[in-house]
Order: structure tokens, then C-alpha cells, then sequence
């Protein structure tokens, strides 16, 4: 504690013993840098620099790419070998139909927020709780064990989600709640999709509770809250702008996700229609089993078979460059949420 | 202050009796015993790593929120022992408060700090919390300063203030005795007197035990002084006897700065 005055006191008492030299006597041989030392270090910068350049223009290469294969479908550009198509009729119809020359992306915007919506619902609540548990409660060796877990379950390939939904949970499904009748639709994607994003909300909850002062726990004990107390009325508040970063990363990577979704969405375009059915006919809870599609599946379903130019392919594009914007809007989310955690 | 002329009138608040303390294998403390008295200051002094934040949080239990530690013998308060049933840890830390070391606001307003404790234990009636709060504050010599901000964050008050309103938030609760964990070690000279001014008032009315690094800080608000060295007592007695003529050849030397 009285190191500080002691050292201010020194200072200038070591500033004055310097000697008074016009130039530094040069390093003995051995310390001196070699010659291709010296030019590595006033170059090497430049490798970084062309390295950074790439990526910067990689992911605006793919940006612009998008945007004018994207943007063909609605004006006269070179991309463009059919009719040019209004805003109107592809953001604000619900009317697919491609090869009748309608082009309403509505269906797989509204099946994309939805399945998002419903994996993050079911992935928030569950993913921040199991960081609560990991960071807080449990046992040393069970919290590294989860967190390598965790950090596992990040990395696993989205199809083998897929093949498990696929395999395992549609029939299942089917047969204990459908009478047997096949499953598909929102609900199973969204559990699919919801189980592959949990690890990256447990995660980053874990991190956002870890790095929780100690002595918010201490206070809010000290004056005789149960455990359950501090963490339910200091903790998650405490720990909120972190939390929702955490769930605005989940939704990204749910709402880019193709190969799980599509193998058990049931990829159809025209489900509003029959979602309107279902609703009619049978108990409301079927509906959420509703055979649909989303921005990505149908991508990943027609790119391949659409011709070059033509306004279906462009609007496909279009599709793909409104995915990348939403992400973008989440990701410039997220900062915002990071920034106020300061506050 | 107490001095050695007048006797003692106070009865005694906390009683540890042959308390040890220990973390796996390894004894934190041992062999404790000694008396702390109501409406007293008893300040609590030795070198770093002596035991003293740990022989503090065994009485409102607070080290059980983070390690397993084995509390062995008597703690006594009000004659009830806090370690065998006598008593749950939540009704203890209710008669029990604590300040700690570095304020810690919660991330919440000034008035919600300050009513979380009677929030927890079921006040919700928006005049009563009200008074209580307010309360609270005066007696933490705060609420002309905030009065007119109380919906604002706690994270926008300096340190001083922070840690005053950290001791109204445990004062909300009504508690009996109010343990401090170097409670000024954060603070500026300005900030510290404030708070040594506030113990004085409190101890109108509280139990007050504080740890502290700084002599002065234990000579100036203290009536007892337990002196501390690695995790067991040397000494205790009335703050002006430690001071002027203690018992032991090393508190003396603690005392004037010869080891430490």
C-alpha cells in the first residue's frame, strides 16, 4: 500500500544518475539482430495486411455477388434473361408457384422466423439454465467435463443432427403422436435445430455467468437469499446483456442452418395452405407439424435445378442475399447488446 | 469509546468458544476463543493471511457459498450456536449483515439495492418499502445524496457512495450485528472518514465487528481490538490497552510496524 509514495520518490533519483550521452554506445555482436531479421520485421506487416485484404474481399466479393445475382431478379442487369419481377409480388406474396410465374418468398420467410423462432424458445431457457448449472452449482470435475461436452457438441456436422432427427425422431414422433401418419414440419426442425444450438448458448451462458463478479453471489447471500434467490434476482439480470448475446448468436447459426432443417421440414412451399387446413380439421398442435420450407431448404432444394438468369434462379438469389442480411442484423445485434454490458 | 476505567455494561452478543477452521487438509484457524459484546466496535487486525476474513464470514456463514470447510467448537450468538441447528443460515444472515471488502451494487437501481433484502423476505408493499428504504438510507448518512436519483443505476455512484449504500442495503434488513470486511481498503482518505463516522453512529444501535488492515482505522473506531497471526489469536483486549499497553511482545511489534 505505501509502495506508491516510496516509488515516486525514487524516480527521479535513478532519472538523475542516467548517463548524459548524445547517442547510445551500440549492442555488443552477440545481441545485435541479424540482417534478414531486420527485413522480416519491416515487411512481415505487409503479409498480414494481404492476408486481411483477402478475407475483407473474399466475404465482400460474396456480398456483391449476391447482391446483383440477387437484385437481377428486379431490375434489367445483365443476369437478368426473363421478365424483370416488382418488389411486391416476391416480398409480399404468399403465392409460390414458379412455374405459373409466381415468385411470393413470404412462405419460406415466415417458415424460417418461424422454425428459428420455436428452436430458440426451446434452446434460450434450456441453454441458460445449463450454464447457471455449470458455472454455478455443479461439482469442479462435472463442469470441466460439460464444458468439453459442450465445446464438442459445437463442432458435430449439422447432417448428423439431420440423420438423427430423420431416423430417430420423426418416427417417433409419428407414431406416438400422429397416429402413425408421417411426420415432418415446424416442431421436429425446430427441435432438431434447437438441440444443435443449445451447446453454443451453454457456452457462452457459462462464460457469462463465470464472469460474474463473486461478490454479487456474496452480497445477494449476505443478506439471506437462497442460492435459487441470487440467481434468479442478481445473477441473470447481472448477466442479461451477455445472455442475449448468447441467444442472438443461437438464432444466427439456426437461422443459416440447411442440411438439418431440410431433412426433416418436409420441404413444402405451398404450407400455409395446408397449415390452414390442418387448423380446421384437427386439433390445433397438428398444425405445428405442418410439412413447410424455409429461405435455406429451398435454396438448397432448387438452386441446382433452376436456369441461369432466369427470374426463378434470381429470386433464389434474392433469397440467399435476404439470409445474409438478417444474419448481418443479428451480428450488428449482438454488438449492441455487448456494448451496453459495460453499462 | 471504552475505555479502561469504566467497566463493562454491554452483555455479550457473540461467543466463540475453541473454533477451528479448516479448508481440506489444512487449518485456517484453530483454537479461537473469545467474546464479542453488543452495541461494541471490535476491530480485528493482523498481518495478510492470518485468518481474519475467514474468522469474520463464519459468522453469517458467508464462506459456504464458495468452499467446503469443515467449522469446528462453539459460535455462539445470543447464546444459540450457529453451526448445530440452532439456527438456518438464512434467518442467521438476516440478524447477520455484511459489507465486503470491494462494493458490490447489484446491477440495479438505488432503490432496488437497497429493498432487495426486504423484497426477499416478502415485503412488497410499495409504502412500506418505501420507509424502509429510505430508512435504511439515512442511516447510512446517504439519503440527502440520492435522494432525488433513487431510480438511477447504483453503478453510476463513486466508490464512497457505493459502499455506503452497499451498508444501508444490509441495514434494510434490520440486522443485529453488521460484520465489515475491510470495508474502506477501496476507498479514498474522504470516503474512509465517512464510513468511520458512520460505525461510530451504528454502533448506537448495532454489533459491529470489522476487519481492517490499517491501524489507525482499528485505533480510531474500535472499542476491542483482537490482534491476529497466522490463524489464531495473539490477543485481544479493550482498543486502548492493545494500543498503548499490550499483553504480548508481538502485538507490540505489529502494533509499531516492525513486521507485517
Amino acid at each position: 500500500m505505501n509502495d506508491s509514495p516510496e516509488s515516486s520518490l525514487v524516480a527521479p533519483a535513478l532519472l538523475l544518475e542516467l548517463p548524459a550521452a548524445d547517442r547510445l554506445a551500440p549492442a555488443p555482436p552477440e545481441f545485435r539482430q541479424s540482417r534478414f531479421h531486420r527485413l522480416a520485421d519491416r515487411w512481415s506487416h505487409l503479409v498480414f495486411l494481404a492476408c486481411s485484404l483477402l478475407v475483407v474481399a473474399l466475404i465482400g466479393g460474396i456480398l456483391f455477388f449476391l447482391a446483383a445475382r440477387g437484385l437481377a431478379a428486379f431490375l434489367p442487369l445483365t443476369g437478368n434473361t426473363g421478365r424483370t419481377l416488382s418488389f411486391a409480388e416476391v416480398f409480399l406474396s404468399t403465392d409460390w408457384a414458379p412455374s405459373s410465374d409466381h415468385f411470393g418468398i413470404l412462405p419460406f420467410l415466415g417458415g424460417s422466423l418461424a422454425v428459428t423462432g420455436l428452436a430458440l424458445l426451446l434452446a434460450a431457457p434450456t441453454g441458460i439454465l445449463t450454464g447457471v448449472f455449470i458455472a454455478k452449482l455443479a461439482p469442479s470435475w462435472m463442469r470441466s467435463l460439460m464444458r468439453q461436452v459442450m465445446d464438442l457438441l459445437v463442432g458435430i456436422p449439422s447432417v448428423v443432427y439431420g440423420i438423427f432427427g430423420l431416423t430417430i425422431i420423426l418416427p417417433l414422433v409419428s407414431h406416438s403422436f400422429l397416429k402413425d401418419a408421417p411426420a415432418s414440419g415446424f416442431a421436429i426442425s425446430a427441435m432438431i435445430l434447437s438441440v444443435m444450438i443449445v451447446p453454443t448458448i451453454v457456452s457462452l451462458a457459462t462464460d457469462a455467468f463465470e464472469g460474474l463478479p463473486l461478490s454479487l453471489d456474496e452480497g445477494s447471500q449476505a443478506l439471506g437469499s437462497s442460492r435459487w434467490q441470487a440467481i434468479w434476482h442478481v445473477l441473470i439480470p447481472a448477466a442479461r446483456p451477455r445472455l442475449l448475446t448468447a441467444c442472438v448468436l443461437g438464432l444466427g447459426r439456426a437461422i443459416g442452418e440447411a442440411m438439418a432443417v431440410q431433412m426433416v421440414i418436409g420441404n413444402n412451399p405451398q404450407w400455409i395452405a395446408l397449415m390452414r387446413e390442418f387448423t380446421d380439421r384437427a386439433p390445433f398442435l397438428r398444425a405445428l407439424f405442418t410439412p413447410a420450407a424455409t429461405l435455406t431448404t429451398e435454396l438448397v432444394q432448387e438452386l441446382p435445378n433452376t436456369p441461369t438468369g432466369s427470374p426463378w434462379n434470381n429470386v433464389l438469389f434474392a433469397m440467399g442475399l435476404l439470409l445474409y442480411l438478417l444474419t448481418m442484423v443479428l451480428i450488428l445485434a449482438t454488438r449492441r447488446f455487448g456494448r451496453n454490458e459495460v453499462a | 469509546m471504552l475505555s479502561p476505567k469504566t467497566p463493562e455494561t454491554k452483555p455479550v452478543k457473540l461467543s466463540v468458544k475453541d473454533v477451528a477452521f479448516s479448508y481440506g487438509e489444512k487449518k485456517i484457524l484453530d483454537a479461537l476463543t473469545l467474546d464479542i459484546h453488543a452495541e461494541r466496535v471490535t476491530a480485528i487486525i493482523g498481518p495478510s493471511g492470518c485468518g481474519k476474513s475467514t474468522f469474520l464470514k463464519c459468522f453469517n456463514r458467508i464462506h459456504e457459498v464458495t468452499t467446503a470447510v469443515k467449522v469446528s467448537g462453539d459460535m455462539l450468538i445470543d447464546g444459540v450456536d450457529i453451526y448445530k441447528g440452532g439456527i438456518d443460515e438464512i434467518d442467521l444472515r438476516r440478524r447477520v449483515g455484511m459489507v465486503f471488502q470491494k462494493p458490490n451494487p447489484f446491477p440495479k437501481s438505488i432503490y432496488e439495492n437497497v429493498a432487495f433484502g426486504p423484497r426477499l423476505f416478502g415485503v412488497n408493499d410499495k409504502v412500506t418499502l418505501d420507509v424502509l428504504v429510505e430508512d435504511a438510507l439515512r442511516k447510512a448518512a446517504l439519503w440527502d445524496e440520492v435522494k432525488d436519483r433513487l431510480k438511477e443505476s447504483a453503478s453510476g455512484m463513486s466508490g464512497g457512495q457505493q459502499q455506503r449504500l452497499c451498508i444501508a442495503r444490509a441495514l434494510a434488513v434490520g440486522p443485529e450485528v453488521l460484520l465489515m470486511d475491510e470495508p474502506c481498503s477501496a476507498l479514498d482518505p474522504i470516503a474512509t472518514s465517512k464510513i468511520e463516522e458512520l460505525i461510530m453512529e451504528l454502533k448506537e444501535s448495532l454489533t459491529i465487528v470489522i476487519v481492517t488492515h490499517n491501524m489507525q482505522q482499528a485505533a480510531r473506531v474500535s472499542d476491542y481490538t483482537a490482534f491476529f497471526w497466522l490463524g489464531r489469536l495473539v490477543e485481544m483486549d479493550l482498543t486502548e490497552r492493545i494500543f498503548t499497553t499490550p499483553r504480548e511482545r508481538m502485538t507490540e511489534d505489529y502494533i509499531t510496524g516492525r513486521f507485517g
